[in-house]
């Protein structure tokens, strides 16, 4: 029993790994850009939700539409405004150290809006568990985790996959200039890809600030396992992603069940290395240009 | 000859005018006592490092209010050069080091046994001494610093006051299992726990160590509820103390006795649990009630009244921690009639106390007594924080035995 109890643990916080990795793979996927601002903007979501749910009483998960669209305007903004400037002028480098600065700046007006204090969201139906056989448990705001971030990450499939939308964010990633020749803006796709990113950010932040206690340092910690998830899984999809992050989530709970609790950093750096070692493109690595 | 003296007169007199601010701004500086440091504003320990923050600037406050202090008959105004260390211990480092070559003689501690330790080598290494209400690892006091003092007891010396309370339950608890996060503080805490628990006659079920930073803690719950223990015991900063109580009660993870020694302290922590927090035992060094006699702040509810008139930030004992550690350096200077360090140092060894925050005394190697300084049992009782041990200091009837999560109302 315990073997199930550890695997359905590790399908739940991989489920969380997968969500708030899918946008900083996306953005690497069809950008180029590594974002370093991600756990940052994941961090915004969460305060943005603490924020609705404490001022409002509007049940944390009602929250997460408003949450993604002011996260989806924010994204647009700053990669039209500051990213593609960065890229432009510079490259894609300059990029990277942008966010990198961005993210601390972010870091540090959290502290000065919210204060440094740890935040936690608790719903009435914070602390409900289902128990199943064999003494199994489960506890619900985790399961509804895990279902927000299935459903979420197959919304964005959908998207990418079978609307027009997607068709030309993939397009895009592909061939640039066989899709300007086509006459599709790519200026405008790239900002759309980053706020969807940034929305699907702010919606694992969402989902994370039930689930776990936060605070504005955190964010290295997100961005940090973003990229893993996306080195695992593969970059650019909702399903490199998913399969990432679950299998960082089983990993995570079999080593601290099998080796020790305080092995699983070890163990998923180690896996990373492997991986970059082996199979650089990930699990589901495919050729967009960004990421090549 | 007449002209010409009128002449140097004047010239004395204008250089003197010109001189006389000068004078002024040094004889004033000359009266300033600074107090140098670093301390976490921002990064993972800046919520409590802004209580240890607001305990250094409200007696800083108070006793300039008052017209500053004596010191064998001159009066100073103290001043604080703290910066934010963001958390960070190499950032600490730099900027104390920076402080020393500035010639700041006197040292107030940051927050973290990981920030303390290493700027506390650098100002033992200048023979300047350290004040610090934010450090209680071992290592702290056990590498032959003279210069370092801390307000409580090392860490592996913070539990024997609690074994002596749990062996007064009835019905006794009988085993136990501990679990810690591996940083500097939690680890050798978590050490303690179980020399003193093992001496103290209860059994150790499991000890389990998680990392720095917990995102998920199912697996060692899960091994709780296989083997359940009569108390579980955790050591670990406050934000993993919520998750862990919180994945506790969503998983229906119940042990007789749940003790965490920092979290239920916060407002925070006990809105975020709710009536689940009822029953929780944490450590407390301090509480306003307590009736301590201050030089400067006559009573700790004295002082958390002057508290509350200049604070939004609710107090906690880390605020009571850091205001006592500059009435403990200026009482010491006092004693000393001086300001040179080396003799202020021995004065700080010699301090036996009664302050807002308790009676404050030091061991050889500099930490806080553990008889004298050792923490009090509290327990949170209808959504607020309480003393339910020693008898003396009690603010509440202690709960026990605790009910299970869902039958706490």
């Amino acid at each position: 029993m315990l073997a199930l109890q550890t695997i359905l643990d590790g399908l739940v916080l991989g489920g969380l790994y997968a969500l708030a990795a899918v946008g900083f793979s996306l953005i690497f996927g069809v950008l180029g850009v590594v974002n370093l601002s991600h756990g940052a903007i994941v961090m915004i979501g969460a305060y943005l939700t603490w924020f609705l749910w404490h001022s409002t009483g509007l049940d944390p998960l009602l929250c997460i539409p408003p949450v993604m669209l002011v996260l989806f305007a924010f994204g647009y903004v700053y990669q039209r405004g500051l990213i593609q400037l960065a890229v432009d002028r510079s490259s894609l480098l300059a990029s990277m150290l942008v966010t990198f600065g961005v993210a601390l700046m972010l870091r540090n007006l959290l502290v000065l809006v919210f204060s440094p204090d740890f935040k936690s969201i608790s719903p009435g139906w914070a602390f409900s568990f289902l128990r199943l056989a064999g003494g199994v448990t489960i506890d619900l705001v985790r399961i509804s985790a895990l279902g927000a971030s299935l459903a979420l990450l197959g919304a964005l499939a959908y998207v990418l996959n079978r609307t027009r939308i997607g068709r030309v964010i993939r397009a895009t990633a592909q061939q640039e200039l066989a899709a300007r020749l086509c006459g599709v803006n790519a200026r405008h796709v790239y900002a759309v890809t980053f706020g969807v990113s940034a929305a699907f950010a702010g919606a694992s932040g969402a989902i994370l600030g039930i689930v776990l206690p936060f605070a504005p340092p955190d964010e290295a910690n997100w961005t940090l396992n973003a990229f893993v998830v996306v080195v695992l899984g593969g970059i650019g999809s909702p399903s490199g992603a998913l399969l990432g992050g679950l299998l960082l989530g089983l990993i995570s709970t079999a080593t601290s069940q099998l080796i020790g609790p305080a092995f699983p950093n070890a163990m998923m750096f180690l896996i990373l290395v492997l991986m970059l070692m082996v199979r650089p493109s990930g699990l589901l690595g495919n050729a967009f240009a960004g990421s090549r | 000859m007449a002209r010409i003296a009128r002449r140097t007169l004047m010239q004395a007199a204008a250089g003197a005018a010109l001189a006389m601010p000068a004078l002024h701004t040094a004889d004033a500086q000359a009266r300033k006592l600074v107090f140098g440091g670093s301390i976490p504003l921002s990064g993972g320990a800046a919520e409590t490092g802004l209580n240890v923050n607001n305990g250094y600037a409200t007696a800083v406050k108070f006793i300039n209010e008052q017209g500053g202090v004596d010191i064998a008959g001159t009066k100073y105004q103290l001043e604080l050069k703290l910066f934010d260390d963001a958390s960070d211990p190499s950032r600490a480092v730099t900027l104390i080091q920076r402080l020393i070559d500035d010639n700041v003689n006197f040292f107030l501690g940051s927050f973290g046994s990981n920030i303390v330790l290493p700027t506390a080598a650098i100002t033992e290494r200048a023979e300047k001494p350290m004040v610090q209400a934010g450090g209680g690892s071992d290592q702290i006091f056990t590498q032959g610093n003279r210069y370092v003092f801390g307000m409580f007891p090392r860490a592996t010396r913070q539990f024997q006051s609690t074994v002596a309370f749990f062996r007064t339950l009835n019905p006794a608890p009988k085993t136990f299992s501990v679990i810690a996060t591996n940083d500097a503080f939690s680890k050798t805490f978590a050490a303690g726990i179980v020399k003193d628990m093992q001496g103290g006659g209860f059994q150790l079920i499991e000890n389990y160590l998680l990392p720095e930073h917990i995102s998920d803690a199912s697996s060692v719950l899960a091994s709780v509820r296989a083997k359940t223990p009569d108390m579980l015991l955790c050591a670990m900063h406050d934000q993993n103390s919520l998750l862990l109580a919180r994945q506790m009660i969503a998983t229906g993870t119940n042990v007789g006795l749940l003790f965490q020694g920092l979290g239920p302290q916060l407002a925070s922590y006990r809105e975020a649990l709710g009536r689940h927090a009822s029953g929780i035992f944490y450590s407390t060094y301090w509480d306003p009630r307590t009736t301590w006699k201050d030089p400067f702040f006559e009573s700790p509810g004295a002082f958390a009244a002057y508290y509350a008139r200049h604070n939004t930030r609710p107090i906690a004992y880390h605020v009571a921690a850091g205001a006592a550690c500059i009435i403990t350096y200026v009482t010491a200077m006092q004693a000393a009639r001086s300001i040179d360090p080396v003799r202020v140092r021995d004065a700080l060894a010699a301090t036996d106390l009664e302050t807002l925050y308790g009676r404050v005394r030091f061991t050889a190697e500099g930490d806080g007594d553990a008889v004298a300084m050792g923490p009090s049992v509290g327990q949170v009782l209808k959504g607020a924080g309480e003393v339910v041990y020693p008898a003396g200091g009690r603010t509440a009837e202690l709960l026990w035995p605790v009910p299970a999560w869902d039958k706490k109302i």
